[in-house]
């Protein structure tokens, strides 16, 4: 198993007019392939910090961030945005879909964005669509679909490129129960068949529950790193 | 796809987007009509007031146009006349000859221009001979006749049948004398005119001012004053050929083509300024439009978007809505300016201004490709070249910053 992500004396520091706020404070983290993992802790401690670190949406104050081995840290914008687009994907919280794109389109379009041939994007972006249990509601637009439908297209989305990682925001909070549970399953069956590695951060205890790892963050650092052998089914 | 998100892109605020249209639509019609009811207006003037009296250009012995002295003659002007009819656009080429005279009836004296002219060729090229107020033009076997100004018969107190005593200045230094009776009376409605202007027969002015069968300009006339324009270097070509300078329209009226300058001018002005406010228009509603979706273009730069592939997006929206309303305004405008050309528009409280011009009081827009195109073009080019002010917005978006905007 090869690593993904390797944060070492990753902080960060945000300045609020004279005062500075330390959001991570030195984090050493490891994300293996193939990982299911959540990242929990309370408002504040730098879940999405880190998240957005770790993607490529903001830079460190200090520490390196490698991803597949590569120092994203000394990557200008456009090499961060080449990054986000082929090594990341993202699952929002909001499911963040462009409105005016169709389930299918939305999908495609960032694997027009990686200059893939049209008939061949179309394949794969209706091939994941199928993958998320959403065939045959390819052309509808996101407000035509239930949130879990979103957010199944917004996984969909996210898993085209065939990234290294999936980092995922609270990809539950907006949903209900039974949604939320399904798309826990779906990413977790993902996860088994493809081995797409997951990156969560949340506070859905169900979410947490079935992942494989389990990493709890405090104060801008890990408070805690569980690996599980057998999450709850 | 980008194409097809950026065309989404702008209906998702349908109101919005059909109130910029309208707007770009508008100020494309307005520019189009105003532009060509403008050169209609201009043509209608130029060559109303060319055709009076000038010619829409003339053959002129060197410096004869700063200094228009009798002395200065072409002393062959059928070998002139003959050369620019080669000329395939010139119709006519009337040869003139002209100077300043004292004109006498009874006690009563008075300045003018005379101008020998060839009556036969002067009808082809001049609406002068169109203005008789009473009597009637010059006739080809005419002698001594004059057609007078109203002006000059009023206060000469003078009609049709009259005689008056001409007196001036030969070529050959003599004095010139003669008696003219009067055979018609012309009124342009240009007091001008009307108050310092006879015609005679140019053989006639020609023995009385000692011309030796020369003449001082060859007039040349045309379908039209653009034909004449359009052969200008072959005029002015032919013109040097035999030994003459050939001096277009804004030569031998440079007043009214000042004028037409300084209009135009003015114009500009207010054309610039609906296109100023018709950019600040799309260009306020589109950087509205930026500012409620800086979230999405966080998003789109998080799933890998560039920043200034985003730009680019926005500046394609700025394009659709540029082109498509100016395409509609053109469609609109030129139609509505097409129907104007067809039917004219009259203005008769304007008729006694025009009269001075020698104008009809109802004017045709001129609709033609430039009148059609400059405006909706400036208005699309001003458009798309503000696109640079959200395109620098976008292009400035860090992620974070922009997801988090509410």
């Amino acid at each position: 198993m090869s690593t993904i992500v390797e944060c070492r004396g990753v902080a960060k520091r945000y300045r609020q007019g004279a005062l500075s706020v330390d959001a991570l404070r030195g984090l050493d983290l490891q994300i293996e392939e193939g990982d299911f993992a959540s990242l929990a802790g309370p408002s504040g401690s730098g879940k999405t910090t880190l998240l957005n670190i770790l993607g490529g949406l903001d830079r460190p104050s200090a520490g390196s961030v490698k991803i597949a081995g590569e120092d994203i840290t000394k990557l200008d914008n456009n090499a961060l945005a080449d990054l986000r687009l082929k090594r990341i994907g993202f699952v929002f919280q909001a499911y963040n879909l462009i409105p005016v794109l169709s389930a299918v389109e939305n999908v495609e379009f960032i694997l027009q964005l990686l200059g893939a041939p049209p008939k061949e994007r179309r394949a794969r972006a209706t091939e994941m669509l199928e993958e998320v249990a959403l065939a045959g509601l390819d052309n509808r637009r996101p407000a035509q679909l239930s949130g879990g439908q979103q957010q199944r297209v917004a996984v969909a989305r996210a898993l085209a490129s065939r990234p290294a990682i999936v980092l995922a925001d609270e990809p539950t909070a907006n949903l209900d129960s039974k949604t939320a549970e399904d798309l826990i399953s779906l990413m977790s069956r993902l996860n088994e068949s493809s081995g797409v590695t997951f990156l969560m951060a949340t506070h859905d205890q169900r979410v947490i529950e079935r992942t494989r790892r389990h990493i709890v963050i405090t104060d801008g650092r890990i408070a805690s790193d569980e690996r599980r052998t057998r999450p709850a089914s | 796809m980008l194409a097809a998100l950026a065309w989404r892109n702008i209906w998702r605020q349908p109101h919005r987007t059909a109130l910029s249209l309208a707007s770009i639509i508008v100020a494309s019609a307005v520019t189009i009509f105003l532009l060509a009811l403008q050169q209609g207006a201009y043509g209608t003037m130029e060559e109303s007031v060319l055709r009076l009296l000038d010619g829409f250009a003339q053959a002129q012995p060197g410096g004869y146009a700063d200094d228009p002295d009798l002395n200065k003659t072409i002393a062959k002007p059928e070998t002139a006349i003959a050369r620019l009819k080669e000329i395939k656009a010139v119709t006519v080429a009337a040869p003139r000859a002209s100077t300043y005279v004292i004109l006498s009836n009874g006690d009563r004296s008075f300045g003018s221009a005379v101008f020998g002219v060839d009556p036969s060729a002067e009808e082809k090229l001049s609406t002068l001979a169109g203005t008789v107020k009473e009597g009637r033009y010059l006739g080809p076997d005419d002698e001594n006749a004059a057609f007078v100004g109203a002006g000059l018969a009023r206060n000469l107190k003078i009609s049709t049948g009259d005689k008056i005593t001409m007196l001036g200045g030969a070529r050959d230094r003599s004095i010139a004398a003669d008696v003219l009776t009067v055979v018609g009376v012309f009124s342009t409605g240009s007091p001008e005119i009307d108050r310092q202007v006879i015609e005679m027969p140019l053989t006639r002015f020609q023995s009385d001012f000692a011309m030796d069968g020369g003449a001082n300009v060859v007039a040349v006339g045309g379908r039209s004053l653009a034909d004449i324009q359009a052969v200008l270097p072959a005029l002015r070509k032919a013109a040097a050929e035999i030994g003459l300078t050939m001096r277009d329209w804004t030569e031998l009226e440079p007043a009214l083509h000042d004028v037409i300058l300084l209009d135009a001018s003015f114009s500009a002005l207010l054309y610039v300024s609906l296109v100023v406010i018709v950019v600040f228009i799309i260009l306020n509603t589109l950087l509205m439009s930026v500012l409620e979706r800086t979230r999405e273009f966080g998003m789109l730069m998080a799933i890998g978007m560039r920043p200034n592939q985003i730009g680019a997006m926005i500046w394609m929206e700025l394009l659709f809505l540029a082109v498509v309303g100016a395409v509609i305004g053109v469609a609109f405008g030129a139609g509505l300016t097409a129907w104007f050309a067809g039917r004219g528009i009259a203005f008769p409280d304007a008729e006694i201004l025009f009269r001075q011009w020698n104008m009809p009081s109802t004017l045709y827009p001129d609709l033609n490709w430039r009148s059609a195109l400059a405006g909706p073009t400036a208005i699309m080019l001003s458009i798309v070249f503000a696109g640079v002010i959200p395109y620098l917005r976008v292009r400035g978006l860090e992620p974070v910053s922009a997801m988090r905007a509410v």
